[in-house]
C-alpha cells in the first residue's frame, strides 16, 4: 500500500475492494474486516427481523462471513455482491466448504449498478462499505430499488464528525480509505431518506472502532517483531503505527466513530 | 380549620432492600467439621461472597471473587465437559463425598498430580500439603506410582499432563524412575513441582530433567527477604536464581509459581512477571492465591486475595503492558477458577495475544452456538486450558494453529519462541469451596488406590487427611483453616496446621464429608 496524500472517492472504492482481497490486509485486519466483529454482525442481523426462507442481499460481502452466518443461523437465501473478484471467489469456496452453497451465492458487482431485479429481496445488509461508495445517492437508490416494499435495510458504517477530519489528520484519510468520504450518521440517514428509505433505528457503536484500531496496532507490533514477515516487506511500520495512533486519537476525540442504521422501504 | 399534622407515631413501617444480590444456591462444607451444608453466593459492594451455615458451628462467609462484573462476564466462557474413559467411584452420597471421579463429574482430567512423598527439605509457614521434616510421613514406591499412572491413563487414554509433587519430589530417591515411568506411558508432558533447592546445587539432576523434557514448576514468591521468610521460612533468593540459571543452561523450561497472600507479596506481582520475561529459562508465571488448606498464616476469609484481585494488581503494577481484558477465563474448568493470558515478547515490547485476535468470538460458548471453524476453537481451547504447558512443542503448534487460523501470517509461527504465559488460579479451600466449581474441576490428585480426586476436594474436604492416614499408617488430624474468626476453636496439629480442638482424626476408613443438606426428612 502506498500513502497518497489525497484519494478520490472512486479510487478509495477500488483500493478498498482490492486491498481487502490481499493477504497483507487480511494479516493486519484479521478475519473480521469490520468493527464490532461477529458480535456486532449478529446484533445487526437481529435487527433485520428475518423469517426462514426469505431472500437477503449482502452488499460488499467481502470474505463472505456475514452472508454465511445469515444462511447458517437464519436459514435464509443469501446473495452476496462484491467489487473484488478474488474476494468473491474465496467467499464462494468458503460457502462450498461449509455446505452452504445451496443457500448462498456470491457475485462480482457494483453497488451503484446492482445486478438484481427490482423488489427482489426481503432484506439488505451492508457492513462498513457505504462510506466507500463514491456516488452515495445512486447506491442508496439501488439498495431501495432491489428491496421489496416493506423490506428492511441494515447498514453499519464508519462515521465522521460534522466538518470532517481536521487538518492534522488529513494524512489518515489517504491511508485509511473509508475515512476519506465517511459522513455523520445523520447524513447517511438523509441520503437513504432521499432514496425513499425511512430510518427507524440509529445507534452509535464507536467503541467497536476503537477496539478494531487497537487490534490493528497490536498486530502491527507483533509483525514488527519479525524482521522479514513475507508479504509485509513493503509495510512502513513506523508510519503505519503513527497512523494507527492518529486513528485511535480520532476515535477517542469523537472525530471518527462507527454506527448503524435500520431503514425501511414503505410497503404494503 | 387547623393544619393536619401527620402523626409520626402512626407512620407505617417501611421495608428496606437487602444489601446484596442473590446469585447462586449451591453446596459447600463447614470449614470446622467438614459436613456438607447448603451455601449461597451473593454479590455485595461489587464483590462476590459465598455464605453457608453449619447447624453446629454457625455461619461462615468468604470472598470468592473481588470483581463481580468480571465474575459474571466469565460465565459465558464455559465449554461442555468431556467424559473420561473410566470413572473410579460410584455416585452414593453426592458431591463432594464420592470422589472420585464419580460419574456425575462434569469434566475429564487435564492435569493429574502425584504427590510422591510428604517429606520436604523446607518447613514453609505456608504449605497446603502440610509437608516438612516429618518422621511419620509416606514415600511412594515405584509400584504405587505405576498403579497411579495406569489409573490416569485408563481414565484418559492419551493423558495430557502429569505433575510430580510432594512434599518435595526432588528429594525422593526414585523420582527419575517415576518420571521415566510416566514417559513410558501415553502421557504428553511431565512437570515437576519443586522448591528448586536441588536444582540450585545438582547440575547432573537438572541435566537429567532436560534429557527427559521435564517442565519445572518452581516456587517463586517474590524478591523481598520478608516474602521469603514469611512464606518459605528461609531466604532462598540466591538459590532460586542459581536453580533458574542451571535450568537455562541445561535447556529446562520453567514456570515460576507464586503463592500470593494479601499484604505479604501482592505488591510483587509485576516484578515477578518482569523478571520471568527477562530470564531465558522462564516460559510462564503462575499466580496462586494462597490456598487456606493445610498449613498457612492466619487470614481473614473476607479479605483474602482472589483471581480478579491478582488481575487488577498486575494491571496496576504493569500498566504499560496489561489491562484486565487481556486475561481470559479458562473454559475447560469452571471459568471463574482460572484465567490465562499469552504474551508475545521481544525485548521490552509485550503484546498480549488477546489484543491480536477476537478471543470472545471463539471462546464464548453460550452466545456462539454454532462455530464455523472448529480447528481454531480447538487450538484456542488447548491454549486456554489447564493442561497448557508453555515452551513445549505442542503448545507451540497450538499457538500456531490458533494464530494462523485467525489470519495471522505464516511467519508468526516463528514467534512461538517469544510466547509467554501467565496463569492465575485460585484453588478453593474449606471456606470458599463451591460444589458447582468442584464438579467441573480438571485438576485431579491421583491416589495409590487408583482414584482421581479433584484437587480442591482433596485439600478441603478431608481426602488429603484420609489418604495420608492410609499411606503413612498413622492417624492424621482433620485440618481446619487458620482463620481469624476460628481462633478460639483452634489447636495445633503435629504438622503445623490447625485442627479444631476435639475434632475427629482421620483413620484410613474415615467417612468423608457427611451430607447435611438433604437429610431425607419430609415435612410431616
Amino acid at each position: 500500500m502506498s500513502t497518497p496524500t489525497e484519494v478520490t472517492a472512486a479510487e478509495a472504492k477500488a483500493c478498498c475492494a482490492a486491498a481487502y482481497s490481499t493477504d497483507a490486509v487480511a494479516m493486519i485486519l484479521g478475519e473480521s474486516y469490520h468493527p464490532g466483529g461477529l458480535a456486532l454482525t449478529r446484533h445487526l442481523v437481529g435487527l433485520l427481523g428475518l423469517q426462514p426462507g426469505q431472500r437477503v442481499l449482502d452488499v460488499a460481502s467481502g470474505p463472505g462471513s456475514t452472508a454465511l452466518l445469515l444462511a447458517r443461523e437464519h436459514d435464509v437465501h443469501v446473495d452476496g455482491v462484491d467489487l473484488g473478484a478474488l474476494a468473491v471467489a474465496k467467499a464462494g469456496a468458503a460457502a462450498a466448504e461449509q455446505g452452504l452453497d445451496q443457500l448462498v451465492t456470491f457475485h462480482v458487482g457494483d453497488a451503484e449498478r446492482l445486478p438484481f431485479d427490482d423488489a427482489s429481496f426481503d432484506a439488505v445488509i451492508c457492513e462498513c462499505a457505504f462510506c466507500t461508495f463514491p456516488d452515495k445517492p445512486t447506491a442508496a437508490a439501488e439498495l431501495a430499488r432491489v428491496l421489496k416494499p416493506g423490506g428492511r435495510l441494515c447498514l453499519s458504517d464508519v462515521t465522521i464528525a460534522t466538518g470532517g477530519l481536521p487538518e492534522e489528520l488529513a494524512g489518515l484519510a489517504g491511508w485509511v480509505a473509508c475515512l476519506a468520504d465517511a459522513r455523520p450518521l445523520g447524513e447517511y440517514a438523509a441520503i437513504l431518506a432521499d432514496a425513499g428509505l425511512q430510518t427507524v433505528t440509529s445507534q452509535a457503536h464507536d467503541n467497536a472502532l476503537a477496539t478494531m484500531v487497537e487490534r490493528i496496532g497490536a498486530r502491527l507490533v507483533a509483525f514488527r517483531m519479525l524482521a522479514d514477515t513475507p508479504g509485509l516487506g513493503g509495510v512502513d511500520f513506523p508510519r503505519a503505527l503513527e497512523l494507527t495512533a492518529q486513528a485511535a486519537r480520532a476515535v477517542s476525540d469523537g472525530i471518527a466513530g462507527y454506527g448503524l442504521l435500520v431503514a425501511g422501504k414503505p410497503g404494503p | 380549620m387547623t393544619d393536619v399534622v401527620p402523626d409520626l407515631e402512626l407512620a407505617p413501617p417501611t421495608k428496606v432492600d437487602r444489601d446484596e444480590v442473590f446469585l447462586e444456591y449451591t453446596k459447600s462444607i463447614c470449614p470446622v467439621c467438614k459436613v456438607v451444608v447448603d451455601a449461597q453466593v451473593n454479590i455485595r459492594n461489587d464483590k462476590v461472597y459465598l455464605r453457608k451455615r453449619c447447624r453446629e458451628h454457625g455461619q461462615f462467609e468468604a470472598i470468592v471473587y473481588g470483581d463481580a462484573q468480571m465474575y459474571m462476564d466469565a460465565l459465558r466462557f464455559n465449554k461442555p465437559g468431556t467424559i473420561p474413559l473410566a470413572f473410579q467411584t460410584e455416585v452414593k452420597d453426592g458431591c463432594p463425598s464420592d470422589c472420585g471421579l464419580c460419574p456425575e463429574h462434569k469434566q475429564h482430567a487435564c492435569l493429574g498430580i502425584i504427590e510422591v512423598n510428604t517429606n520436604c527439605n523446607l518447613d514453609c509457614p505456608i504449605c497446603f500439603a502440610d509437608s516438612g521434616h516429618q518422621p511419620d510421613g509416606y514415600s511412594l514406591t515405584l509400584d504405587q506410582v505405576e498403579v497411579m499412572l495406569d489409573a490416569y491413563v485408563a481414565a484418559e487414554g492419551a493423558a495430557e499432563v502429569v505433575m510430580f509433587s510432594g512434599g518435595e519430589p526432588t528429594i525422593h530417591p526414585r523420582i527419575l524412575d517415576f518420571i521415566d515411568a510416566a514417559r513410558a506411558r501415553p502421557i504428553r508432558y511431565v512437570t515437576l513441582n519443586t522448591n528448586g533447592i536441588r536444582l540450585a546445587s545438582d547440575k547432573a539432576f537438572v541435566a537429567a530433567l532436560a534429557e527427559r523434557k521435564v517442565n519445572v514448576y518452581m516456587q517463586f514468591d517474590g524478591f523481598s527477604e520478608r516474602t521469603h521468610l514469611q512464606i518459605r521460612g528461609k531466604d532462598l533468593r540466591a538459590r532460586k536464581q542459581r536453580a533458574l540459571d542451571n535450568c537455562a543452561e541445561a535447556g529446562v523450561s520453567v514456570t515460576l509459581v507464586a503463592a500470593v497472600e494479601r499484604g505479604l507479596n501482592d505488591d510483587e506481582l509485576g516484578a515477578i512477571v518482569r523478571f520471568g520475561i527477562g530470564h531465558p529459562a522462564v516460559k510462564s508465571v503462575a499466580f496462586q492465591p494462597v490456598t487456606h488448606s493445610g498449613r498457612h498464616v492466619q487470614f481473614d476469609p473476607m479479605t483474602r486475595i482472589t483471581n480478579s484481585d491478582v488481575v487488577h494488581g498486575l494491571c496496576e503494577q504493569l500498566p504499560e503492558w496489561f489491562r484486565p481484558s487481556d486475561f481470559f477465563p479458562v473454559p475447560c474448568c469452571f471459568p471463574t477458577c482460572r484465567s490465562i493470558t499469552y504474551l508475545l515478547v521481544d525485548g521490552d515490547t509485550v503484546v498480549p495475544i488477546p489484543r491480536l485476535i477476537d478471543l470472545e468470538e471463539h471462546l464464548d460458548y453460550v452466545t456462539n452456538r454454532v462455530m464455523p471453524d472448529g480447528q481454531i476453537r480447538a487450538a484456542l481451547e488447548k491454549l486456554w486450558s489447564a493442561s497448557a504447558v508453555p515452551g513445549t512443542q505442542v503448545s507451540a503448534e497450538q499457538l500456531e494453529c490458533a494464530t494462523c487460523g485467525i489470519d495471522l501470517p505464516e511467519a508468526l509461527r516463528e514467534l512461538t519462541d517469544k510466547a509467554f504465559m501467565i496463569v492465575i488460579q485460585d484453588f478453593q479451600d474449606p471456606y470458599t469451596l463451591n460444589v458447582k466449581q468442584l464438579m467441573k474441576c480438571c485438576v485431579e490428585e491421583i491416589t495409590p488406590d487408583g482414584r482421581l480426586i479433584p484437587f480442591c476436594a482433596y485439600n478441603s474436604v478431608g481426602y488429603r487427611e484420609q489418604v495420608r492416614a492410609q499411606l503413612s499408617g498413622v492417624t492424621v488430624a482433620d485440618v481446619v483453616p487458620n482463620a481469624l474468626a476460628l481462633q478460639p476453636l483452634l489447636a495445633d496439629t503435629k504438622y503445623g496446621s490447625k485442627t479444631a480442638a476435639g475434632s475427629a482424626t482421620h483413620t484410613a476408613d474415615a467417612w468423608i464429608a457427611p451430607d447435611h443438606t438433604n437429610v431425607g426428612h419430609r415435612l410431616r
